[in-house]
């Protein structure tokens, strides 16, 4: 039996790549070599807000075929607010104006499409990192060594800041009671969240992040909505953190972790992380994203009623298990911490390495 | 005259987002027969991101299974068979997996072209995302930014009847080009114009320039008359393209195929139009396929075969899809047991997250019954929005269906058969006499796909006993109170001769004994008002029926099917229910 199960990174040092992209070409601003800092920005992109179209003919009240004759512009000028467009002949000589900063895109039939230019896009480091690769106009490798801790779901959001222990335990309950004035700015790990009022508190106490086992689905719109970064590494339920990424967390107290809450995506790589740099002398291996299953394998369990329990693997059953709801699955023997040695199904076995 | 193949040996594979399925057919006592089935996970996804591997495992099952080579040293398909028996005469791929087409609808009138690019839509892997009209209130400019925010795969334009609209035509595809001109290279849509023939001329030179445009012909040629299979087999091959570029191995298993690759949902498609032909009565022919990331209708009516795929419905990825049309209590109303609704809400997002895993304690094997019975449900009635008005029934009930085949591994890996009948009675609700099938394999799809390559592959296992026959249902229409009479009957069984009688009353759900292929004759004396199907309301008659792996089934729970509102009163009735359809956990 060669069966793969998904792979999850709870590794206290590795060596850890990432690669921004910007949406669109754009300036890279860093080199090959350089260290940059969590908010340096690495690389920048023009930013497209609206489009607007700018009947020139109907304006100028001209003929299309003839609006060429009063252009001022060509497509790819770059204009600002107020600039001139068009401009018609005679003593009145109507104008027409650049709405915006940004630049004429296309010239067709009497009208001009101009695109409103915003803020540009900016991607930052997010993490203390080496700049390793670039293509010099979309991408950025960096690379760094830490702790990773991959989890299962993300608010979307992203930021950096100081580990706090929170709520006691790994399936501590976050309450509002458990959050104070000290922990403004830090990144807060808990076991779990079934109520708003503790996500909306720290909104206040500005803090940097939030790390939980489970989060109640019935706070994934409220989470959302959150200013700061919301990570979740079990499931949606009361789920503790599991062992393996609690003891990592905590021996990590106090010091900087960048937090990443893109949501999984069924087709990608991305999954939402935790990044704790530690810097390292030595050359730490690159996560591995394979790991066949079999006897010695450290494994988690994604399903009821072991959810979240670590152990490891004792013995690939050859022949199918039959479970209590009547459901036969092809399983494994597990000696999970705390549970003991239970037969779980291959399809609620992920690896934890 | 007989007609010799010469092709013997088939392999086909179904690659889902979470199983794929490998099965063999070869010649067996002068007809084709399925051999064996191999399973594994799919690995379109993390961690292996390529579908070769999961398919090399379900073939690697396969060979297990019957000691027969069919992957040399080198991992490549064995073809054609080799003297030594290793090997296959022929190879054919379906999938469901890899992502849904985020598609832009451009089209005049939302009533009549964008109705007919909405349902074209609805029957494949397609996402709408945007959709501009010319009755949009939006400014040109807004609607361009519209289509650049949803960053699509496929822009499908449509409108106009043949020698009908131009001028608003040609604006419409004058906004996409505009958009198009702002796209990156490697990020331009597809492009599929099937709107007025006459423009054809015009939209080529506007759109001159762009790399992928198709001109198709019209999908609403007349007001009265709508013709989508063109386009549906131009947006099939966008959609195999686009997989191809998003699914490492998906062009390997399109070249081992030698282009005998098709969409799971086409192949159930083509069973299900195959079935109606073989059936030849005046009731419909209904497939339904509950995956983990689609949920697929093909219900064959009046010499058409009307296909939907819900892209937001599905047992895995997209189970939160279910929550826009259903609230949790429509869920929790079909367990046998109370539970909060949030532990439910919690199960379903956990469930998305972990699509591949399965329920091993008993609260949680319910809910995903309840959740599937929802699903299918939700499916049909979305389906049923793209079928002939004519078929409703008071615009509630099921048309008549027989048989109605359904497949999912929720209902193939239940741990009793009647389990996936009680489950699918309550999301199908049958009217009538019909009858259920289970596909434990997924075969549908394998049978869809070999029909192009040796329809008698497909002509001879659908009859050979593969799929699992539940049973015959009658269910009765009317209306009358719980516990009153509602029909008689007398089962002549003709095979041990022996003679049942007994009465349904309102509310009952009674299985009769009547084992997998034995033949009955089944007498029906229904009361006052109600409706077995003969034609005239209490009208009785006599029935010649077939027996299943669950047995005779006669639903008096009347349609549509209404539960006690009172939880207690509601968990008794679910559970005297599955009593009687013989689950006993």
């Amino acid at each position: 039996m060669n069966y793969k199960p998904p792979v999850t990174h709870v590794l206290p040092l590795t060596t850890i790549h990432r690669e921004w992209v910007l949406p669109t070409p754009g300036t890279i601003i860093v080199r090959v070599n350089e260290q940059v800092y969590p908010h340096d920005i690495v690389a920048e992109a023009e930013r497209p807000v609206r489009h607007v179209i700018l009947d020139v003919a109907r304006a100028l009240n001209v003929p299309a075929d003839l609006v060429s004759r009063h252009l001022l512009c060509e497509v790819g000028d770059r204009l600002t607010a107020g600039d001139r467009i068009a401009m018609g002949k005679g003593w009145l000589k109507r104008t027409v104006r650049a709405p915006d900063n940004g630049r004429v895109v296309a010239i067709s039939e009497g009208r001009v499409l101009f695109e409103v230019l915003g803020k540009p896009y900016e991607l930052q480091a997010h993490f203390p990192c080496t700049v390793v690769d670039t293509d010099g106009v979309q991408k950025v490798t960096v690379e760094t060594t830490g702790s990773l801790i991959q989890g299962v779901w993300g608010n979307g959001k992203r930021d950096f800041g100081v580990l706090k222990m929170v709520a006691g335990g790994a399936g501590g309950l976050m309450t509002p009671d458990v959050l104070d004035i000290d922990l403004r700015g830090c990144v807060l790990v808990a076991g779990s969240c079934n109520q708003a009022a503790p996500l909306h508190q720290a909104t206040e106490l500005n803090v940097r992040g939030l790390i939980l086992g489970g989060l109640s689905a019935g706070l994934i719109s409220v989470a959302r909505r959150l200013d700061y970064p919301l990570l979740v590494l079990e499931g949606f339920g009361e789920f503790a953190i599991n062992q393996a990424a609690y003891e990592l967390l905590k021996s990590n107290e106090g010091k900087e972790a960048s937090l990443d809450g893109t949501p999984p995506q069924s087709y990608g790589y991305q999954r939402p992380e935790i990044i704790i740099p530690i810097s390292s002398t030595r050359f730490q291996d690159i996560p591995e994203e394979v790991v066949p299953l079999s006897p010695g394998v450290r494994v988690r369990v994604v399903r009821q009623p072991h959810m979240g329990d670590v152990g490891v693997v004792r013995e690939l059953l050859t022949r199918a298990v039959s479970y209590p709801n009547g459901n036969i699955a092809r399983s494994a023997r597990l000696d999970l911490e705390g549970a003991g040695s239970v037969s779980v199904p291959l399809a609620n076995i992920e690896v934890i390495q | 005259m007989s007609i010799e193949s010469e092709t013997d040996t088939l392999l086909t594979v179904d690659v889902g987002s979470v199983n794929t399925r490998a099965c063999l057919f070869d010649v067996v006592e002068g007809g084709y027969r399925l051999v064996a089935v191999g399973r594994a996970p799919s690995t379109v996804g993390p961690p292996l991101f390529d579908a070769r591997e999961g398919v090399g495992m379900a073939v690697g099952q396969l060979q297990l299974i019957t000691g027969r080579m069919l992957i040399d040293e080198t991992n490549t398909l064995i073809k054609p068979i080799r003297l030594d028996g290793s090997g296959v005469d022929a190879f054919a791929v379906s999938t469901s997996a890899g992502p849904s087409l985020r598609t832009v609808l451009v089209g005049l009138m939302p009533g009549v072209s964008l109705d007919s690019a909405r349902r074209l839509a609805a029957s494949s892997y397609m996402k709408v995302v945007v959709e501009v009209s010319l009755l949009d209130r939006r400014r040109e400019e807004e609607r361009i930014d519209a289509i650049l925010d949803s960053n699509p795969h496929l822009i499908l334009i449509i409108g106009g009847t043949d020698g009908g609209a131009n001028a608003s035509v040609l604006r419409l595809v004058e906004t996409v080009r505009l958009a198009l001109g702002m796209m990156p290279e490697d990020r331009l849509p597809h492009i599929v114009y099937a709107g007025n023939q006459q423009l054809l001329s015009s939209v080529s030179e506007i759109l001159h320039g762009f790399p992928s445009v198709s001109l198709m012909p019209n999908l609403r040629p007349t007001l009265e008359h709508e013709d989508l299979a063109p386009t549906r087999m131009r947006l099939a091959e966008v959609i195999s393209d686009l997989r191809s570029q998003h699914v490492v191995g998906y062009e390997a298993l399109k070249e081992w195929s030698e282009g005998s690759l098709m969409l799971s949902s086409d192949a159930l498609s083509r069973v299900v139009s195959y079935l109606c032909e073989v059936h030849a009565h005046d009731k419909g022919v209904l497939g339904v396929d509950l995956g983990a990331s689609h949920t697929t209708i093909a219900a064959a009516l009046g010499g058409q075969t009307h296909l939907t795929v819900c892209n937001d419905l599905g047992l895995g990825v997209s189970l939160p899809g279910l929550l826009k049309h259903r609230s949790i209590s429509d869920i929790t109303r079909w367990l046998p047991f109370e539970l909060p609704e949030s532990v439910v809400m919690d199960y379903i997002f956990s469930k998305a997250l972990h699509p591949r895993t399965i329920p091993t304690q008993l609260d949680e094997l319910y809910i995903e019954f309840a959740l599937a019975r929802e699903l299918v449900s939700t499916a049909l009635s979305e389906a049923r929005l793209t079928w002939p008005s004519t078929t409703s029934r008071g615009d509630t009930l099921m048309p008549p269906m027989e048989p109605i085949v359904a497949g999912g591994s929720v209902l193939s890996r239940a741990p009793s058969l009647g389990h996936a009948a009680l489950t699918l009675l309550d999301a199908v609700q049958p009217v009538g006499v019909s009858k259920l099938v289970l596909d434990p394999s997924n075969l549908a799809s394998a049978l869809g796909v070999s029909a192009s390559l040796i329809p008698m592959v497909t002509v001879q296992v659908l009859g050979s006993g593969s799929f699992i026959n539940l049973g015959t249902v009658i269910t009765p229409i009317g209306s009358g109170r719980s516990g009153r009479p509602m029909l008689r009957y007398i089962l002549e069984r003709e095979q041990k001769g022996v003679v049942l009688d007994g009465e349904i009353k309102w509310g009952q759900l009674a299985i009769l004994p009547l084992n997998q292929s034995e033949v009955g004759r089944l007498t029906i004396r229904p009361s006052r008002g109600v409706d077995i199907g003969f034609g005239i309301l209490g009208k009785g008659g006599r029935l010649r029926v077939v027996g299943g792996a669950v047995g005779l089934i006669i639903d008096g729970r009347g349609r549509p099917l209404r539960l006690p509102s009172d939880p207690v009163q509601r968990t008794e009735q679910i559970q005297g229910w599955l009593w009687n359809i013989g689950v006993r956990d």
